[in-house]
């Protein structure tokens, strides 16, 4: 139940972002279904066991996948999916917790929690990274099909 | 051939420049000036383009001499629209359906598309923090009063930061606000979870285009546009995370001790 609560904002606020970056209207259904299920990946795949950097890493992967397939699909930039989509994974909470715990004098969580948000920070980095190194023509040949 | 060189490279130039200030890749922006200048017939001898992530460099050679021409770019924020419009503009060009004279109105009226009306980007910076709000965990007052904090947030960003401000003060003065707002509202009674109201309205701040644009330079090869991307993007990072220490540790001296 919350995880699917959780799918429902992450498709919300990715439409929001869609629209401060002034993504075209017609776009706003696949970000929000790219953004929810890139968010709903971390928090299953966590639930089922893997670190949150191992999750993250994952659902960059399939962000990127599914943002390279809508772009050909839709014939228009990648950048429209990929930007919109990987917000909710980026470690804006993973920033804060570790401004909070330096103030709070406590290092210790602060240098666990910084060094997590580095490594989730990699990881969408390898994810992007990874898929966007499948040529483009895998994408195009399969829509001829 | 049909067109001067020069004037043909000169859109191909505007096109680019058109791309960069909106926020695209520079693989796209190479591509498309290289995609342009080909279909009006500049081929590959003639001309030499060098996009770096603030600006673009274009020479070539043509019937009159030489043509060289240098475009600086700010990106003020992403504006997608036109990345996607060129994009079609650029597909179009191709199948052969423009002149150069359509193809220049074309990119005057891409360049002058409007911005989405400022109160909507108002009203999805303060849905945008409910949201993640929920998502790290806030209960449904929590996701309230970042809704507020994020509205308020982007009246400072739209009016007073971006405008007048640089990036590090402008994020590290979004930062502060947002953190003595959600404090504000945290002590009346409005908000049970402080962290997470913070988290949530801090996101709109977040950069999440030179992020992800930095990582696709790097990916295609332009390294330096990608670090420079990278480190804009490292920066806003660090200064919203000091506006937010900043103002933790001065409640924290007043209260005495305890933050929540």
């Amino acid at each position: 139940m919350t995880l699917f609560v959780h799918f429902l904002a992450a498709a919300a606020g990715t439409v929001a972002f869609a629209l401060i970056f002034d993504v075209p209207r017609g776009y706003y259904p696949l970000c929000a279904l790219i953004g929810g299920v890139g968010f709903f990946l971390v928090e299953l795949l966590m639930e089922l066991g893997l670190s949150q950097t191992e999750a993250t890493f994952i659902a960059a992967m399939i962000v990127t996948l599914s943002s390279r397939v809508c772009a050909v699909w839709r014939r228009c930039p990648v950048t429209v999916f990929l930007i919109s989509g990987i917000i909710p994974l980026v470690p804006g909470a993973g920033v804060y917790w570790t401004a909070y715990y330096l103030i709070m004098n406590d290092t210790d969580q602060a240098l666990t929690r910084g060094f997590t948000a580095v490594r989730v920070a990699v990881a969408i980095v390898l994810g992007i990274v990874l898929m966007l190194e499948i040529p483009n023509r895998v994408f195009t040949r399969s829509k001829t099909r | 051939m049909k067109y001067s060189m020069d004037e043909v490279l000169e859109t191909a130039v505007e096109a680019g420049h058109i791309l960069l200030e909106s926020g695209a890749e520079i693989f796209r922006v190479e591509e498309t000036m290289q995609r342009i200048s080909q279909y009006f017939g500049v081929d590959e001898s003639h001309k030499e383009f060098f996009v770096l992530a603030n600006g673009l460099f274009a020479t070539g050679t043509t019937e009159r001499g030489h043509f060289a021409k240098v475009r600086q770019s700010r990106v003020h924020g992403a504006r997608l629209s036109k990345v996607v419009a060129i994009n079609q503009l650029s597909r179009e060009i191709e199948q052969g359906k423009y002149t150069l004279p359509e193809v220049k109105q074309e990119l005057e009226r891409i360049k002058n598309l409007p911005e989405p009306p400022k109160l909507l980007q108002i009203l999805s910076s303060g849905l945008g923090s409910a949201a993640f709000c929920c998502m790290f965990g806030g209960g449904p007052v929590d996701c309230l009063a970042a809704f507020l904090a994020g509205l308020i947030l982007y009246v400072f960003v739209l009016y007073i930061s971006a405008p007048h401000m640089s990036n590090i003060s402008g994020n590290l003065l979004g930062g502060a606000l947002v953190t003595v707002i959600c404090i504000f509202l945290y002590k009346i009674g409005f908000g049970r979870d402080l962290s997470r109201m913070v988290i949530g309205s801090i996101i709109p701040l977040v950069p999440g285009v030179a992020f992800t644009n930095g990582i696709r330079d790097i990916a295609d090869g332009d390294y330096i546009s990608g670090a420079v991307r990278l480190l804009d993007a490292l920066l806003v990072f660090l200064c919203i995370a000091v506006g937010v220490g900043v103002v933790f540790t001065v409640y924290r001296h007043i209260s005495g001790g305890m933050l929540m």
